[in-house]
């Protein structure tokens, strides 16, 4: 793990449009940074309703996009946040940067607070 | 068929009294049966932020007059809010069983049934939130609310005095009951900016890009045509209202239940970091 690595876990109706990777392939490149993009979907039809039971379900396996950032450079690693966050906005619970380096976390939690945080 | 009567003042033959009364006088008169349940002659407690009615789902364990509420509303068929604006919003009473209504949130256990709202106020330009606290309320029981109205009334029991406020009131009972007669959720008073609440507060999101209605947490763009104002919303926004079903279902799936994993996690870091506090100017209670 990098330095400055984060995973931005959004979760149903927290982006503000779908997630494509071809757009974080660019942010990735004008940044000169590594990300990568992974969907989780374990949500079942249940009388044609999309459900889930995420009570007891670890972080990581309920339904979510992550995205991952990583870079040794802190400055670009800003950057390319910060686009993403323009793009989608921030990740809104306080578990969403689960697992993510110590700096990275701080760095995207301060981006989030400062660009679209609580008021 | 059965229109309630929530009245959110302790001043009894008041404002707030006077036009609930003349309301369901209007209901009577379209064909409702009328209940009246005063809040403030029922012990609410506060939430206590347990979150078991959210994480086991076997409801609110605080024993209080909370249920009995609840029960008469799930009885009535409209909802008709009466809640004065003594200080810029609502009275405490309606804020106090807003806490304690999030147990119902993501049940939808009121949802389709229909309401109205009426705010009496004493001075024009001290109400810029008496809408927000009624609307939060309803959103969360999932109301339809078809009138919004507020009384310009300062005096205890003035609004006897304005005819045009009685005859107001008692054309909303009468609309009210007709709306739930026919199930036509039709909007019949002033419309605001938002769309859905119809309030008139916006708040510009901290990009000063965009805005959005902050009770419904619906985006809009600002527009300035001919030095007018605006705010327009697409329908693609509407359908992110805060208390929609699925959006309410998604927020309880996604953003609180696994909160507990969080929890579970973080617990013992946590307590060991909570031993400087614990010990810290340690109340009497």
């Amino acid at each position: 793990m990098k330095k400055y690595t984060v995973y931005l876990r959004y979760y149903i109706g927290d982006p503000l449009e779908e997630i494509h990777l071809e757009d974080l392939d660019r942010i990735g490149k004008t940044h000169g940074v590594e990300i990568f993009f992974e969907k989780i979907d374990n949500r079942t039809f249940d009388n044609g309703i999309m459900k889930e039971e995420t009570l007891g379900k670890a972080i990581e396996e309920i339904t979510q996009d992550v995205i991952t950032v990583a870079s040794g450079d802190e400055t670009p690693f800003k950057e390319a946040i910060l686009a993403i966050y323009e793009r989608y906005r921030s990740p809104r619970t306080v578990y969403g940067f689960w697992g993510s380096s110590k700096d990275g976390e701080r760095i995207a939690k301060e981006i989030a607070e400062e660009t679209g945080g609580g008021w | 068929m059965k229109i309630l009567g929530l009245i959110g003042s302790y001043r009894k033959n008041g404002n707030s009294d006077i036009l609930a009364k003349e309301a369901l006088m209007g209901a009577e008169e379209a064909g409702a049966e009328v209940e009246l349940l005063r809040l403030t002659d029922y012990k609410i407690n506060p939430c206590q932020g347990f979150g078991l009615c959210l994480f086991r789902e076997e409801g609110c364990h605080i024993k209080d007059d909370v249920k009995f509420i609840w029960s008469r509303i799930g009885d009535a068929d409209g909802i008709l809010l009466s809640v004065p604006c003594y200080f810029l919003e609502s009275t405490a009473v309606l804020k106090q069983l807003i806490d304690r209504a999030w147990v119902l949130a993501h049940r939808g256990t009121f949802r389709g049934k229909y309401a109205s709202v009426m705010v009496p106020y004493a001075t024009r330009g001290w109400i810029p939130y008496a809408m927000l606290q009624p609307n939060i309320f309803l959103g969360i029981l999932g109301l339809k609310v078809i009138h919004r109205a507020a009384f310009n009334v300062q005096g205890l029991g003035e609004a006897v005095h304005d005819d045009p406020a009685i005859k107001k009131a008692r054309r909303i009972g009468m609309e009210l009951t007709r709306a739930v007669l026919h199930q036509d959720p039709t909007y019949r008073s002033e419309r605001g900016l938002c769309p859905i609440c119809q309030d008139r507060n916006i708040r510009i999101l901290k990009d000063h890009k965009g805005v959005e209605c902050p009770t419904c947490g619906i985006r809009g763009t600002l527009t300035v045509q001919d030095g007018i104002i605006d705010v327009a919303f697409d329908e693609s926004a509407v359908s992110t209202y805060r208390f929609d079903p699925v959006v309410g279902y998604n927020h309880f799936t996604y953003h609180i239940k696994p909160s507990r994993d969080y929890y579970l996690r973080t617990k013992e870091e946590r307590k060991a970091k909570g031993k400087l506090y614990r010990g810290y100017l340690k109340d009497e209670g």
